[in-house]
């Protein structure tokens, strides 16, 4: 099975670094979307559906955690599974993440092998 | 401030970790800090935090473009300033929140915007500052950070 996903950072670079290691990785793309900022990402959100989000936290205008809380209130979106990518590793911004709705994180740096893993196991997609 | 050795190992630590992970090259162990000049990049950027603070990365252009060519999967020669640049400041994000989440594990940190110095080639921090280079095989890569400390206010002594 192939999957949509929407990567929601507001650096064009990490965004195509994401893009690439998905591809890279073996995990089957059948689409992949790219939005700078939240709002970008709930305005796609809604003419197009994804099998699951991955969003920066420090992004312009509707960051990483308004974009998790807007998911979490919407009816239909809320169910769409968002995974974090941040440099952040501190366990109370993991722990804050996770309430505010996230289903994964993701610390950057990161191994290629690492979100796959995370997609993977947040899409319930079973390990080879 | 004066430096501290377990925020220097940080430093040392995030760099080697951010450039194996996402860059795919391996960091060459310490070098002597160039002196300022021309054909570098410098990037800034602030930090919120307990303590707040900033941090400053500067890299030689060769190393900046080769490290953007690897991120991004293209050749270093068809690379834009623009890509180039992107990458150096995606760079200088994630070595920064890696040192920070090594030495502030247990409080909250928010990084701001970093930011290209145009022109730069005046001294990328004062000497007694937490830094570290490191070479990276097409030039050196120069990380700085300064954690500012909040003063306590001074304590009166009344005596009636």
């Amino acid at each position: 099975m192939a999957y949509r996903v929407l990567i929601a950072d507001d650096s064009p670079a990490m965004r195509s670094f994401v893009r690439r290691t998905i591809e890279l990785s073996g995990f089957e793309l059948s689409a992949c979307f790219e939005a700078s900022d939240g709002a970008q990402a709930l305005a796609l959100l809604q003419h197009e559906w994804v099998d699951a989000i991955l969003t920066d936290i420090n992004m312009p205008g509707v960051d990483g955690e308004e974009l998790l809380r807007r998911l979490s209130s919407d009816e239909l979106l809320r169910a769409i599974p968002a995974i974090v990518i941040s440099t952040d590793a501190t366990q109370n911004r993991i722990a804050r993440l996770l309430a505010l709705g996230a289903r994964g994180y993701v610390t950057k740096p990161f191994r290629p092998e690492t979100l796959r893993a995370e997609l993977e196991r947040t899409l319930g997609v079973p390990s080879d | 401030m004066a430096a501290d050795t377990s925020i220097r190992e940080a430093l040392a630590s995030a760099v080697a970790d951010v450039l194996e992970r996402m860059f795919f090259r391996e960091a060459l162990g310490e070098a002597a800090e160039p002196p300022p000049e021309a054909g570098t990049v410098t990037v800034n950027l602030t930090f919120d935090g307990d303590p707040p603070g900033d941090f400053r990365m500067r890299i030689a252009r060769p190393a900046a473009d080769t490290i953007a060519a690897d991120f991004l999967g293209e050749d270093a020669e068809s690379l834009t300033p623009r890509q180039s640049a992107d990458v150096a400041l995606e760079l200088a994000n994630m070595i920064c929140g890696a040192v920070l989440s090594r030495v502030e594990s247990r409080a909250t940190f928010r990084l701001g915007a970093p930011q290209i110095a145009a022109g730069d080639t005046g001294p990328l921090a004062p000497a007694e500052e937490n830094r570290y280079t490191v070479e990276t095989g097409s030039g050196t890569l120069t990380v700085a950070i300064r954690m500012n400390t909040l003063a306590c206010p001074k304590t009166e002594t009344f005596v009636s």
